[in-house]
């Protein structure tokens, strides 16, 4: 009897160990695809780039062209990922970032300090708009889908409503010389975008809300079982896309010197579309903030490129499809997901 | 009466074990037999192969005069016979006819194309309708039926396609007892039109009454047949039941009966499941909840850790009252609950072994239910070192991803999150479901050990060996009450299953 048990113990071992080289050999290929892969992606495009156009594509000014375009999108995603990160979705990003910049414009414009309408209509309202998401997401517990699809709507349909389908403009000009100036010669959207991705880089990667966050898009019911509260924790989740497309529209508004009410239109797709080239998986549970920034950046060279090049925009269309259905294609070659 | 179906010495061996062991039974026209046995005891295999889904590995099948080795679907569907599952099949937004012909839409030629024949659809249904006693319209959709109806319309679908054999798994478990009587009229009727039924439940008093012939299955072996109206119920359980293994039993020496740890008083769930249950948990003492699948254990335990809406009652751990208005309650007044379903409830498939365990200190240990806190990662790779040693983890480093690992291994995993906690009441559903014996048996002594240790140890089980085997005293569990709680000298496999029968 104490044989058999032995023999058992012992074939179990042999199991485990055979079965954890093989996996262990399979993980590496993975995950050295899920660390570096969207970073060679955007590494091979920045060579092929360079080769294309030497003269144009490699100087300084170019380059800071490339990330003052992405930051408006990389702050858009950044706040997108957390909603895919618990394998929902926020479609209405881009609406948000024109109703939070059509607010804090004319909140300059009736005389309100350019910082404090940054404060209240940008940051403050756009938490305000994310926490409808998630407070609408948690009561009807209908999919983020459903929910942000129809809040797109609403909060577009509110910025041509209180703008009259009218630009805003004629305000403070140091709002824009600041917002949309320099420091030490870099773009202050740039050095914005770095700020909040580099915290929300932190707040996923390093604190306790991050891992919570985490543990709910992987395994909903185990977290609630661990005590973890999934609607605080999807509130949150939606507060902070919220904030980014706040800040986001506030930035617009900055850079283009007026509120336009269909600022942002078509946004959302671009933000989702870095996510998942930054290898976000959309059931939930995996991703990070860095392949989220890099994957932003991939479309900012391709578009950069293309440009410089002089291709139509419209196969900047076709090249992005393809890479979104190549990158998640390639994730599932490599078995990240299973 | 005439043989439709005889299974002959069947055989049915799955990788590592032996599932049916030369088992025959059969199955005359016009006859209700009934087949008993514990869970596991090898009935859904022997269904399975009546179906055709399984291949016997030995063993002939007889259907009326053809004689096979194995059945495949399409001959058990043309020879008649049909399965009602205990889940019902039946379709919610279709309506009652569309459900009766899925799949086999009867059809006609129109203009040269082929359409849906609803002529006749509507006048078959109205005649199998009839047959089951169903007085509903045909068109009605079947999501505004009862449960009852939905099993009658189940019937019904069986009918239309030229039933011949219906078996019917666990028909009575969600009817209420008028419903009941409904469902056994029609069994009758059906048994009167030369139909065969094969009946498995678990409730030995509705044995006699609707039953001709019962046959036992005992892990996996063909006990023996009986007649279901003179065989008295003991020896029925008996023969259910009956090992030639004695397993050692706690002795409970190690119980303190002066401390309760852990007290639950007159704790009823919002939804009806759970009815007035109250129990006390003496230190260094395990207590079994025993009860056939379905009576209401898990949630229990669920309402037990604020999972499952409470709507009396309360839950004293260590002499003070504790308030569990959710899981985060409990975990943070000191539960611990090992689900069922470790797959669904239990680990994170996205996170490694040293992950999943920190994951529980980390929310334990943090004063509000959102925190910028930052994460130790220190405190988590000593976590992970810490159990992967002490339960003996068998992995190749904590870092490693849960997934990879065996179920044993992934259970002691979710064990270690609960111990990280330093929870002080430990709920194990089902514990050792789908583990190789070596790791069941670590998960008993990691049980014996948490009970030593003063830690409060409530243990669902549906083995019952197993409950006679770790718990100091069993709870047999009901209809969602308590029906009798045994200590373990006085319990064996055959007064519990009968309480719980009964």
């Amino acid at each position: 009897m104490n044989m058999e048990k032995d023999d058992m113990t012992t074939q179990a071992n042999a199991a485990t160990l055979t079965a954890g080289t093989e996996q262990k050999a399979k993980l590496g290929l993975g995950t050295i695809w899920q660390k570096y892969g969207t970073l060679g992606i955007l590494i091979v495009l920045v060579l092929i780039s360079s080769a294309l156009s030497p003269q144009y594509f490699l100087t300084r000014d170019n380059l800071v062209q490339v990330l003052l375009q992405s930051s408006v999108m990389t702050l858009l995603a950044c706040g997108v990922f957390f909603t895919i990160l618990i394998a929902g979705i926020d479609l209405s990003v881009g609406s948000m970032l024109a109703l939070t910049g059509m607010v804090s414009a004319q909140l300059m414009v009736a005389g309100m300090p350019f910082w404090l309408a940054i404060l209240l209509g940008g940051v403050l309202l756009g938490a305000m708009l994310g926490a409808i998401n998630g407070l609408l997401v948690n009561v009807t517990q209908l999919h983020p889908f459903i929910i942000t699809l129809g809040t797109m709507a609403i909060y577009r349909g509110l910025t041509l409503i209180i703008s009259d389908a009218r630009s805003v403009f004629g305000f403070d000009p140091r709002f824009s010389d600041i917002v949309a100036g320099h420091i030490l010669g870099v773009p202050v959207p740039v050095l914005i975008a770095v700020v909040v991705s580099g915290f929300l880089y932190f707040l996923a990667r390093f604190t306790k809300l991050g891992r919570n966050i985490y543990a709910l898009g992987g395994n909903a019911q185990a977290a609630w079982f661990s005590g973890i509260n999934i609607k605080l924790h999807t509130l949150m989740v939606f507060i902070i896309s919220g904030v980014c497309a706040g800040v986001a529209g506030v930035v617009t508004v900055a850079r283009t010197g007026a509120a336009e009410p269909n600022a942002g239109t078509g946004f959302e797709t671009f933000a989702i579309a870095s996510a998942i080239i930054g290898g976000t998986s959309f059931f939930g549970g995996r991703g990070a903030v860095t392949g989220v920034v890099v994957g932003g950046l991939i479309i900012g060279v391709i578009n950069n490129i293309l440009n410089i090049m002089n291709v139509q925009s419209y196969y900047q269309q076709i090249v992005m499809g393809a890479l979104i259905i190549g990158a998640v294609t390639a994730d599932k070659l490599f078995g990240r997901k299973k | 009466m005439s043989t439709l179906v005889a299974v002959r010495n069947v055989v049915k061996r799955f990788p590592g074990t032996v599932a049916l062991q030369d088992v025959s039974f059969d199955i005359n026209a016009g006859e209700v037999h009934a087949l008993l046995g514990e869970n596991g005891a090898g009935k859904s295999t022997l269904m399975k192969i009546l179906s055709g889904i399984y291949e016997p590995t030995s063993g002939t099948i007889e259907l009326a005069d053809a004689s096979y080795e194995r059945l495949t679907p399409a001959i058990s569907k043309a020879f008649g016979i049909r399965l009602i599952y205990q889940e019902l099949s039946v379709i919610d937004h279709l309506s009652i006819e569309e459900n009766l012909f899925v799949g086999s839409l009867p059809t006609r030629r129109k203009f040269g194309v082929s359409v849906v024949d609803s002529a006749r659809i509507r006048q078959t249904a109205l005649s199998v309708l009839a047959r089951v006693g169903l007085k509903r319209h045909p068109a009605t959709l079947v999501s505004d039926l009862s449960i009852s109806e939905k099993q009658q319309v189940e019937i019904a679908k069986a009918l239309a396609s030229d039933a011949r054999i219906i078996i019917m798994d666990e028909p009575t478990s969600s009817l209420t007892d008028e419903e009941v009587h409904h469902l056994f009229a029609v069994i009758r009727e059906l048994k009167s039109q030369g139909i065969g039924i094969v009946y498995i439940s678990h409730k030995l008093k509705e044995i006699p009454i609707i039953a001709d012939r019962v046959s036992v299955l005992k892990d996996g072996r063909y006990v023996g047949t009986f007649d279901a109206k003179t065989t008295p119920p003991q020896k029925l359980v008996a023969s259910m039941v009956g090992r030639e293994i004695e397993h050692a039993r706690p002795d409970g020496a190690r119980v303190d009966q002066d401390q309760v740890v852990f007290a639950v008083e007159h704790l009823s769930s919002r939804d009806g499941r759970v009815k007035d249950v109250s129990f006390e948990l003496h230190k260094g003492e395990i207590l079994g909840f025993a009860g056939l699948i379905g009576s209401g254990r898990s949630e229990l335990m669920e309402v037990i850790f604020g999972a499952r809406a409470r709507s009396a009652g309360q839950i004293e751990l260590n002499g003070k009252v504790v308030s569990i208005p959710s899981p985060y309650h409990a975990v943070k007044a000191g539960l611990a609950f090992v689900t069922e379903d470790r797959r669904n409830t239990g680990f994170f498939h996205n996170f490694s072994i040293a992950e999943n365990i920190s994951i529980l200190p980390f929310v334990k240990n943090t004063r509000h239910q959102v925190s910028l806190e930052r994460l130790d990662f220190a405190e988590e790779k000593a976590f992970g070192a810490q159990y992967k040693d002490k339960l003996r983890i068998r992995c190749s480093s904590p870092q490693q991803n849960i997934t990879e690992l065996s179920g044993g291994n992934q259970q002691k995993a979710i064990i270690a999150k609960w111990l990280a906690a330093e929870s002080d009441l430990f709920i194990f559903d089902e514990p050792t479901r789908g583990i190789d014996i070596g790791a069941k048996t670590e998960i008993y002594q990691i049980m014996r050990q948490l009970a030593d240790a003063g830690k409060g140890i409530l243990m669902v089980s549906s083995e019952l060996p197993e409950l006679l085997s770790v718990c100091d005293r069993i709870a047999v569990y009901k209809e969602g009450s308590i029906a009798a709680v045994l200590p373990n000298s006085e319990a064996t496999e055959e007064n519990i299953m009968h309480i719980a029968t009964a």
